[in-house]
């Protein structure tokens, strides 16, 4: 009784038996835990370039650097008016605002200690610029036009850098969003060149199968079953050794809590996008199978 | 009412002009008129190498003439889609001289082929399939891997699995070569009973005493040609 029912889901090609599984699958298995550390990659830098961009959007600070000579208040003010209208008749400007001492040493507490008297020391003095909004400078084309008008002003150095940054970053998303579909072509050929193979192996049963009235789709669905299944298993497989190596890598990188590289975080998101990456390889694998079989029995036979 | 009286003169295989050759051989048959009328029955003869199997397997739409026409059901397959030709062998049960069991499927998942192929669902495939076996004595091996069956035995799975799905033509090569002669007689009947419901039957044979026993015209084939022997006696 149980080996009559157990007969029943025999196929009539014999694809679980086949030596290119171990093949298929391994190469499944590899090429998904690939792709995942790669789509990892591209989150990263995704939300990492989209935090830079916010604290660059936000505006940009202006440092303003003491005299070497000791200058009236006239003077001094002379020097700042001219840095700030700089920025004042440029488009784009929201609001330019000196920060004040107060702010200044709030921010420098860290190193002077709260109770520190900045009055005395050569401290410069800083601007924050106040971007409209969705507006943003060629950081570098401003920063040497400010140069010419004011030399002693500078543009916070950090906002240049982030965007050079910036730049790089987006080569490399492109870069690896070039990977991603390297590693997918890769996983389709080898599906195609194993499914190919297999049907040359397993001619004379589908050639049988056809007499009796078979037709492609029937012989496709037996290949698509295997695709599904061997997809799955694979992939489930390269998922999870992706998703150690990147618990791995977040647990090590999660000592370096700076700005910079902190913002490179998976959200939740991103986690689950990557977990799905098991059923989409299945359903992938299996319309793969499943024309690679239609395609090559249309010339085959 | 017409369909019934016409089902003598109703071709349902009909050749013309038919040449069969493999690659650059020379021909193995040349120049075939063949016209069979639905619910014939007859038997296919000639020596060996004269070109039995090769007509069958054109007729099962296994090999196309190199030459020709052949229409079957009244489509002609030269110009058949690849979808309306498995509908057409759907239509036709073989068995083959050498078999052609999937060795590595039980017997019963061999009998079941040709109804799964039909997307017919698994209950009513075992009730056939249960059926047809124990009628070819074959209950005790149902679910023996085919490979580790006799000749004979395998040679009843052939034929319950060409006539499971009750075809419009039976094409049978060397049927009864392999089975004692009990089983002959009940193999015989099988497709004397499955002619009498209105199926095509072609047999190929080298035995004498089959043709003489059950007397039917034969195709001849010989020579490259083909020629038909009417039955002596009428049919019975
Ligand atoms: N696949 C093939 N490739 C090349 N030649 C073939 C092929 N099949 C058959 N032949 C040749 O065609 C001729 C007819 O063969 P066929 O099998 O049709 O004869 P047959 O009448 O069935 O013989 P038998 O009674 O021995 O079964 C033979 O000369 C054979 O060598
Ligand atoms: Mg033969």
């Amino acid at each position: 009784m149980k080996k009559a029912f157990l007969n029943r889901y025999h196929s009539e090609i014999p694809l679980k038996e086949e030596k290119s599984n171990l093949f298929l699958e391994v190469s499944t298995a590899v090429s998904v835990f690939l792709f995942s550390i790669v789509l990892a990659a591209y989150f990263m830098m995704t939300s990492m370039v989209s935090s830079w961009n916010k604290s660059i959007i936000d505006g940009l600070t202006v440092q303003i650097m003491p005299s070497s000579e000791a200058l009236t208040a006239d003077e001094e003010l002379l020097r700042l008016n001219k840095v700030i209208s700089f920025f004042d008749e440029r488009d784009g400007v929201e609001k330019v605002r000196v920060i004040s001492n107060e702010q200044i040493k709030h921010i420098m507490s860290p190193w002077l200690g709260e109770n520190a008297n900045i009055e005395n020391l050569p401290i410069p003095k800083l601007l924050d610029v106040k971007l409209k909004n969705g507006k943003t400078f060629d950081y570098q084309k401003v920063s040497s036009e400010l140069k010419e008008v004011a030399s002693y002003a500078s543009i916070d150095n950090h906002g240049i850098w982030l965007q050079k940054l910036m730049k790089s970053a987006a080569a490399l998303k492109m870069l690896s969003l070039f990977v991603l579909a390297v590693v997918l072509s890769a996983l389709a050929f080898s599906l195609f060149y194993a499914v190919q193979t297999s049907l040359r192996v397993h001619q004379n049963i589908i050639e049988i199968l056809h007499i009796m009235g078979a037709t492609d789709n029937y012989v496709a669905k037996q290949y698509a079953k295997r695709g599904l299944w061997t997809g799955f298993i694979s992939s489930v497989i390269g998922t999870i050794l992706g998703f150690g190596v990147l618990i791995m890598i977040s647990h090590l990188s999660s000592g370096l809590e700076t700005g910079l590289i902190g913002s490179a975080k998976l959200s939740l998101w991103h986690w689950g996008t990557i977990a799905l990456l098991p059923p989409m390889t299945a359903v992938l694998s299996m319309i793969l199978s499943f024309l690679s079989v239609k395609q090559t029995l249309g010339k085959m036979m | 009412m017409e369909a019934h009286k016409n089902m003598l003169t109703e071709p349902i295989i009909d050749m013309y002009n038919v040449c069969i050759r493999y690659g650059k051989d020379p021909d193995v048959l040349k120049d075939i008129k063949l016209t069979l009328q639905k619910g014939s029955f007859h038997f296919l003869t000639g020596k060996s190498g004269a070109g039995k199997t090769s007509l069958l397997s054109m007729m099962y739409l296994a090999l196309k003439p190199s030459a020709g026409t052949v229409m079957i059901f009244g489509s002609n397959i030269g110009y058949a889609s690849r979808d309306a030709m498995a509908a057409l062998r759907r239509r036709i049960g073989v068995v083959f001289q050498d078999f052609r069991l999937l060795e590595h499927l039980s017997a019963y998942d061999n009998v079941a082929i040709p109804l799964r192929i039909r997307g017919m669902g698994e209950n009513e495939i075992k009730k056939r399939v249960k059926e047809l076996l124990s009628w070819v004595e074959l209950d005790k091996s149902m679910d023996k891997i085919c490979s580790t069956l006799s000749g004979g035995e395998k040679q009843r799975v052939a034929i319950a699995r060409a006539v499971i799905n009750r075809p419009e033509i039976l094409l049978a090569d060397e049927p009864t070569g392999n089975v004692d002669n009990d089983i002959a007689v009940k193999l015989m009947k099988l497709f004397i009973e499955l002619n009498k419901l209105g199926t095509t039957v072609v047999i190929a044979t080298h035995s004498k005493e089959l043709i003489a026993e059950y007397n039917y015209p034969q195709i001849h084939l010989e020579n490259k040609g083909l020629k038909i022997i009417p039955a002596l006696r009428r049919a019975q």
